[in-house]
């Protein structure tokens, strides 16, 4: 072979390899990227009913302004957002709130001083899809507790 | 002394990687590769901007931006102005790689801001599949003879050699002009049949039952608000039929490597696959569209370069390889 399709042979076969490391190498999966595992939505589930739900938080200022809780305005992605704020305040974990009113009010001038965390359960039914609205869970800035 | 088997071996390897090729087929694939990285799917200035003002720190670094920080200080180029400055010079290079001035240099510079852009959005704790392998396809065109023609640099060349011989060049013929192809397919085959396994695997055979695919399908339609989606969560039967293809083409598409004939079939459902997942769930792996395409038109272009000649004849000429060409003249 001549030199130039060596040195491609030779990458060719190096990066199809390096497709392995992520899989061998569990602990850095996530931060091989352009080598990742390609195992997505992989999990199933039994039969049952088909339900989701919509989540989203509004904020509220000291000022009184409104204020819908967007990954932009965090500054996070949507999965760390989710992982890190919007699941566990779910679950009423009010130490996540703690720390979304921390990122929030860093370099706010209007610093909020609420969160709510508005949901609805949809269900897929016989006769559609039937919504159900969940009981709003409020965070407060001074309170250690959600309401 | 028995090298025959190696002998083989390379001459395999080589007829598989290293075929005669006409270098338009590439020229036409770097134009469509860099023109929809560019106009398409390039990362958002906005929202690296507001990733840096947000953050003081990455959340999950990639390898990549750890390897830069470990040289540079992140101040140095982790800043709203120095990145802006980046994220430019990156669509600039980008250009010269669309029109072919400079050609390969232009590409490899540009898939390496590209990789830093993508990198870097991905170093804040989420990372998804879209990009990785239309990178490699990029970077690949670096190492190949993408820029011989439809090119400034062909152009430039060719104005050079008529000066000199005072005679046109001869259409392009290269061996290295087929392996990015080849290269692609071989990690879409890869990476699909690993997506497919792992179903197979962490689900099992209930991944097919349909309620998985409805559960899926109506979380992500209800959250992005598609119609279609909601739709298709609604039915069971055709949650259950998708769900079989789903497995069935993740799983196979590695056969399009081993029958070059069905290859056509392969990338054409890739492409309305990929539609199907954007208009149902909207999973916009446009990068996959665009490389089956053009896997569809210039890997085995004999399928459907036979059919335009059937209909069309002599109007496309300049379709037909270059030694036919010739054979003809």
């Amino acid at each position: 072979m001549r030199e130039p399709k060596t040195i491609i042979s030779i990458a060719i076969i190096l990066v199809i390899l390096l497709h392995a490391a992520p899989l061998l190498y569990r602990a850095e999966r996530k931060t091989m990227w352009p080598f990742l595992d390609w195992a997505m939505y992989k999990d199933s589930r039994p039969a049952g009913p088909i339900r989701a739900y919509k989540k989203h938080i509004t904020g509220i200022t000291a000022r009184g302004q409104r204020e819908s809780v967007t990954t932009d305005l965090t500054g996070v992605s949507i999965t760390s957002f989710n992982m890190l704020y919007l699941q566990p305040m779910w679950t009423r974990d009010s130490s996540a709130a703690r720390q979304l009113f921390d990122r929030l009010n860093r370099v706010r001038e209007d610093p909020f001083v609420e969160l709510r965390l508005e949901s609805e359960t949809y269900t897929v039914t016989d006769s559609g899809v039937v919504r159900e609205d969940n009981p709003v869970i409020t965070y407060r800035a001074d309170a250690a507790a959600p309401q | 002394m028995s090298t025959g088997w190696w002998d083989r071996l390379l001459a395999r390897w080589n007829a598989y990687w290293f075929p005669q090729t006409t270098t338009k087929h590439l020229a036409i694939c770097r134009i469509i590769a860099v023109g929809a990285q560019l106009f398409w799917f390039f990362p958002r200035l906005d929202e690296h901007l507001n990733l840096l003002a947000k953050n003081s720190t990455f959340i999950q670094p990639q390898l990549l931006i750890r390897a830069i920080t470990a040289i540079l200080p992140r101040e140095l180029l982790f800043t709203p102005s120095a990145f802006s400055i980046f994220y430019w010079l990156t669509v600039v290079l980008g250009i010269a790689a669309l029109v072919g001035l400079f050609t390969r240099t232009a590409l490899f510079l540009f898939t390496v801001g590209i990789s830093v852009l993508i990198a870097h959005q991905y170093s804040y704790g989420d990372r998804h599949h879209n990009e990785a392998l239309f990178v490699f396809f990029l970077l690949s065109l670096a190492f190949a003879p993408s820029g011989d023609e439809l090119s400034v640099d062909a152009l430039l060349r060719r104005r050079k050699v008529a000066r000199t011989k005072d005679r046109a060049e001869s259409p392009g013929m290269s061996d290295l002009a087929m392996w990015p192809l080849r290269f692609a397919h071989v990690l879409l085959a890869m990476t699909y049949f690993s997506t497919g396994v792992s179903k197979l695997i962490a689900g099992g055979p209930r991944w097919m039952n349909g309620y998985t695919l409805q559960g899926y399908t109506f979380a992500d339609a209800l959250n992005r608000d598609i119609p279609l989606g909601m739709w298709l969560a609604q039915h069971h039967t055709a949650a259950i039929l998708l769900s079989v293809f789903t497995i069935l083409f993740e799983t196979f598409f590695f056969l399009s490597l081993l029958v070059p004939w069905a290859a056509p079939l392969f990338f054409l459902t890739g492409i309305f696959f990929h539609i199907g997942l954007y208009v149902t769930a909207g999973h916009d792996f446009y990068q996959h569209m665009v490389l089956n395409f053009m896997l569809l038109l210039f890997l085995t272009p004999e399928w459907w370069r036979a059919w335009l000649n059937r209909h069309f004849g002599g109007y496309l000429s300049w379709w037909r390889r270059p030694a036919e060409v010739a054979q003809a003249a």
